[in-house]
């Protein structure tokens, strides 16, 4: 979300992307599955120049981070045999699950937050129990798919 | 593993999730726990990667590809990463026709706030394989 939030401000400012515009892109990034900053330039590049804006804008936000992260990984596992170094990554490792804790409650917290609080506990109570039952995380998204659509607002934003 | 399999299993975790690491519960679940191609410890250490990275937070799974088939498995990983945004296309025109309807709104949000409850437990897995590996140094060091 951060990232979205640069590029809008970057765009913006160079004023090619009004808000409108931006609320558009904004919440198909959102909606779309995978990574919500390549969803947004894809929409984005398709928006101002067809397809081959659309993978300018994926291959841009994707490539560079790609090749840092997968030289990171092999350097690491080069030095991994270094004492020092494992247990430098042993910390990091660890400040990286809390980071995935992190993640899930800043997911959850506009809900938290919201108007639906019961069906938000409800949500999480029951996805929880699928997932503490052993169905895999697919067969919990979709059997959360199929109560979110038959349990609707009231009063939708 | 071939690298046509770690292409369907990371863009099935990828397509399913909705967040930079929503896909890793799904990621734990087929390559830690069914297929036995990585550790928990190398998951972290991917997740940890992606967030150091510059990019989306999800890099972490070109990580985990190159983990399990080396170079090859990164751009497989990068793959799976990148193929899921050109959903947004469709997306654009869905979203002026449907996601006004409240049935379909309330469908997605389910689904977000389910992905967030299921990044607990992995992220709880993760948090103890670290602590696992921080406390064997401790003795060791002792």
């Amino acid at each position: 979300m951060a990232s979205i939030e640069l590029l809008r401000r970057t765009l913006q400012r160079r004023g090619c992307l009004d808000d409108p515009e931006h609320g558009i892109l904004n919440a198909v990034s959102r909606f779309t599955p995978g990574t919500n900053v390549l969803a947004y330039l894809a929409a984005l590049g398709w928006s101002y120049h067809g397809a081959v804006g659309a993978v300018v804008g994926v291959l841009g936000g994707s490539v560079p981070g790609s090749v840092v992260v997968t030289t990171l990984t092999a350097v690491a596992a080069t030095v991994d045999r270094w004492r020092p170094v494992r247990a430098a990554l042993a910390v990091a490792t660890l400040v990286a699950a809390v980071f995935v804790l992190v993640n899930a409650w800043s997911l959850v917290r506009p809900y938290i937050r919201g108007a639906r609080l019961a069906w938000t506990v409800t949500t999480i109570a029951t996805a929880g129990l699928l997932a503490f039952a052993g169905a895999t995380p697919v067969r919990v998204l979709l059997a959360l798919a199929v109560w979110g659509a038959l349990t609707p607002a009231r009063n939708p934003a | 593993m071939s690298l046509w399999l770690l292409y369907a299993l990371l863009l099935k975790a990828s397509i399913t999730s909705f967040s930079g690491v929503g896909a890793l519960p799904q990621i734990r679940q087929d390559l830690v726990v069914t297929y036995h191609a990585m550790t928990d410890d190398d998951l972290s250490r991917a997740v940890l990667f992606g967030r150091t990275s510059p990019g989306p937070v999800g890099l972490y799974i070109v990580s985990a590809g190159y983990a399990v088939r080396g170079t090859p498995g990164a751009a497989v990983g990068w793959l799976a990463l990148s193929s899921p945004a050109f959903l947004a296309i469709p997306m654009l025109a869905l979203l002026r026709r449907w996601l006004h309807l409240s049935r379909v709104r309330s469908a997605l949000d389910a689904v977000i706030v389910a992905s967030a409850t299921l990044l607990v437990p992995s992220g709880f897995e993760l948090v103890r394989d670290a602590i696992a590996q921080l406390a064997s140094f401790v003795v060791a060091g002792l």
